[in-house]
């Protein structure tokens, strides 16, 4: 049973079994894992491991951490709030009723360009307070029926904007339903600056996710219009503007890419959007922001990733010097028994 | 000299009196010697018909506090209730974890009234092992029983149990703080086959090899420093302090998991200006806490076998080759690993998230080990460079060293055994007279099957050894 009783199970095991005769063993059938005898590493933590891991990291993080910000510094982000702004100042008391009132709302808003931005610029639209991740909204979607028409008529976790009328909706849900629908236009000291709408979305979703034989259907016929209108005869997987909104955000505060604009800006060019300001974010109090912004090979402008890094290096640096002076001054020797807690107490039980 | 014919409950009372007299003159005596600060160690020496009045629920507390007054307490010819009558007497009064080990069918009472009871299985025959809760073959085995592997077991299912909290709590409090920007509705964060398989693809695995393989010192380094044995008694492993460290660490990793993920996700990813849904942050989150968790497990071993390499990187390998399998058929998070691997910033966050979430334990252990070392860590470090000796070609090394005693002992187990053909229980009636109480000079009657009896085993005696007859 026990392998570490050595005397008579060894000499046992070394004598080809004479004990055989006298006693019949029943030592079950050694194996080094059920004895426990594996060969194992045995780490020990000592003050030098703990210093050079500290160093280590920080010799990692810092580097990447300056080629983070320096990635995202060299990011033009050009953000520009217009909820507000875009109702006329006669309507402003009831802005749900302006907003809902069919009509022509077109507004002109005028961004200057603080420093030159080199193609292709992203245009984005960014909502505050808009819940894309609550759970009743989450659900309502049916990916089989923007797959493929064969399944268009599996809408049952998207009511209520399954049916209308009778007829099946194509797409049907809440999250198409309140498809984004402002719209802007760039022109600058009065030429016009083209948006590029093509290829805003992830090619797996254009190419996998929505089909290329799914037309718009029935949609947005009801009495409660949500957002956009579709063009019946493109199919989904053209829809770009749908597919980039259908991809719920984790966040309440969120972007969504609405187009490229494939030209240079340069420092104080003044850019005339003219926006179509359609949805309601009134009712929530939400926010309507515009935003024009350059890319870096990490992405958008966040620093959130360069100065984390930073400082992780940082603090590991500090650490490791705190450590290190901590191991000079107050030095504990490895394996000093004087620290075992019966010769520390010695008449202690 | 008394002798009483017939009044047996007389004689009884006066037995009685005569035994808590004796019981009394001991109790002053031993805590006479406790008042010396150097005082001999007692033992106490107590036979089974004296047992008899002693374990009287009158003069049971007096008994139970001399004997934890003394160093050892023997007693002799007992009878299996009084054996198991004097176990819980210890087990209740005295509140303590008591063992007894035993190898015959009397002893069964006496290993199943105490906490833990070990049988040896042998001539006696299994009752014994039948009864217990462990089964050894030799006596001598109980060392290592108590010190290998009972400290083995102890230091294992602490670790094993702290760590399954935890790992749990952190992959849960992730999903919470979403829930705060949700708007409270419920909505999960991480997708539903994630979460069904966390605990059984992707975390299980490391967590039973470490509790079937861990060890903090080696088994012989164990039964040369028995005093490690106390962590067990003081229960260092497993004090409220111990389980609040570990929840504590669950919930600063879960406020990095989230925060840094979701934070880092506001803008366009890649170059190509492209935003993040729910499902890729969610993939990244849960790809982070799949590899902090069971890094975490192996920064906590105290011996490292390559099966512990093999179900940690397994794990990690299982969560990727799932996911990627994963996402070619599942509708709503179609392909989302593949977008999240194309941009830099996942490299980085895989990077970077780990290694914060670890960086606080990490911290801990390094602060633990220099300033408030357990007695374990410091036999490890006295022993570090020993190789080893584990191995049956140690073991034959190590049997070219005995000393004498341990040759001589040697020497003696190899002998032929003689079955014997009295058994334990035959010696163990109360009818046999009590030595100490003649000693008193009080004499009982002597029973009639008892007298023929001995009468038949005298003869025996007298007559002259024959070698034994199978």
């Amino acid at each position: 049973m026990s392998s570490s009783t050595a005397p008579s199970s060894s000499v046992a095991a070394g004598s080809a079994d004479p004990s055989g005769a006298r006693r019949n063993s029943k030592r079950p059938k050694y194996s080094r894992f059920t004895q426990q005898e594996l060969p194992a590493c045995k780490p020990i933590l000592t003050p030098r491991w703990v210093i050079s891991a500290f160093m280590l990291v920080s010799i990692v993080f810092i580097p990447i951490g300056v080629a983070s910000l320096f990635a995202s510094r060299d990011v033009v982000e050009i953000i520009d709030r217009y909820d507000t702004e875009c109702i006329p100042v006669d309507a402003r008391n009831d802005k749900v009723k302006y907003i809902q009132t069919p009509g022509n709302k077109t507004c002109t808003r005028n961004i200057t360009v603080t420093k030159q931005m080199k193609r292709p610029i992203y245009v984005y639209y960014q909502l505050d307070n808009f819940y894309q991740n609550h759970r009743r909204y989450v659900k309502s979607r049916s990916d089989s029926q923007l797959r493929s028409n064969s399944s268009a008529n599996a809408v049952s976790d998207c009511k209520p904007e399954d049916y209308s009328n009778g007829q099946v909706i194509v797409p049907c849900g809440l999250i198409a339903w309140s498809l984004f629908n402002d719209t802007y236009s760039f022109s600058r000291s009065g030429q016009q600056l083209a948006v590029n709408k093509r290829g805003i979305s992830w090619k797996s979703d254009r190419e996998h996710k929505f089909g290329k034989d799914v037309f718009p259907r029935n949609f947005q016929n009801g009495t409660l219009i949500g957002g956009a209108r579709l063009n019946e005869s493109i199919p989904l997987s053209e829809q770009e503007d749908l597919i980039v909104w259908m991809r719920t955000a984790a966040l309440p505060t969120f972007r969504k890419l609405y187009g490229k604009i494939e030209e240079d800006l340069q420092v104080n060019d003044v850019i005339q959007v003219t926006l179509g300001n359609n949805y309601n974010t009134y009712s929530f109090s939400g926010k309507k922001k515009l935003v024009l912004s350059t890319t870096s090979w990490l992405g958008g402008k966040n620093d959130f990733l360069g100065i984390a890094y930073l400082t992780v290096g940082g603090l590991c640096f500090f650490l490791a010097m705190v450590f290190t002076i901590v191991y000079l001054v107050k030095p504990r020797q490895l394996g000093d028994p004087s620290y075992l807690s019966w010769n520390r107490n010695p008449g202690w039980q | 000299m008394i002798i009483f014919h017939g009044d047996q409950v007389e004689l009884a009372r006066v037995m009685k009196e005569e035994v808590k007299k004796d019981l009394k003159n001991c109790l002053e005596e031993a805590q006479q010697y406790f008042r010396t600060v150097s005082g001999p160690k007692l033992t106490l020496v107590i036979d089974g018909k004296c047992l008899m009045y002693a374990l009287d629920p009158s003069l049971r507390v007096m008994l139970l506090n001399l004997s934890l007054n003394c160093t050892s307490v023997v007693c002799c010819r007992v009878s299996p209730l009084q054996k198991a009558q004097v176990t819980s007497l210890v087990k209740k009064g005295a509140r303590k974890i008591t063992l007894s080990i035993g190898d015959g069918a009397n002893d069964v009472s006496m290993i199943q009234a105490a906490h833990v009871g070990v049988g040896i299985s042998g001539l006696e025959g299994m009752q014994a092992v039948m009864a217990s809760d462990f089964a050894i073959a030799q006596f001598r085995f109980l060392s290592d029983l108590l010190l290998v592997h009972g400290r083995w077991s102890y230091l294992r299912i602490c670790k094993v149990v702290t760590y399954f909290f935890y790992k749990n709590l952190t992959f849960t409090l992730t999903q919470f703080w979403f829930t705060f920007q949700t708007g409270f509705s419920g909505q999960r964060f991480y997708d539903d086959w994630f979460q069904s398989l966390y605990n059984v693809m992707f975390t299980s695995l490391p967590v039973i090899i470490y509790g079937l393989l861990e060890k903090d010192v080696s088994a012989s380094l164990s039964k040369k420093y028995p005093q490690l044995y106390m962590e067990g008694i003081r229960n260092s492993f497993f004090r409220w302090r111990v389980v609040a460290a570990w929840a504590f660490s669950a919930i600063y990793q879960s406020l990095i998991f989230y925060h840094f993920v979701t934070t880092s996700s506001l803008t366009g990813q890649n170059s190509s200006g492209r935003t993040f849904g729910l499902w890729d942050v969610s993939t990244v989150a849960f790809t982070c806490v799949v590899v902090t968790v069971n890094l975490r497990l192996l920064m906590m071993c105290n011996s490292i076998t390559r099966w512990h390499y093999v179900s940690v990187g397994g794990s990690i390998l299982a969560w990727f080759v799932f996911v990627f399998v994963y996402s070619l058929i599942r509708e709503n998070i179609l392909y989302v690993i593949y977008v999240v691997m194309s941009t830099f910033y996942f490299y980085l966050a895989f990077l970077l998230v780990p290694t914060v979430a670890l960086l606080l334990d990490f911290i801990r252990q390094g602060v633990q080990r220099w300033f408030f070392p357990y007695d374990y860590q410091i036999v490890q470090e006295i022993h570090r460079h020993e190789p080893d000796d584990n191995t049956r070609a140690g073991a034959l090394e190590i049997s070219n060293h005995l000393t004498a005693d341990e040759a001589r002992s040697f020497a003696i187990s190899q002998l032929p055994r003689e079955t014997s053909r009295h058994t334990g229980f035959a010696f163990d009636s109360p009818g046999y007279e009590s030595f100490f109480a003649s000693q008193q000079g009080v004499y009982a009657p002597q029973k009639a099957w008892d007298v023929v009896r001995r009468a038949s085993m005298r003869s025996k005696l007298k007559a002259p050894p024959l070698p034994p007859k199978k």
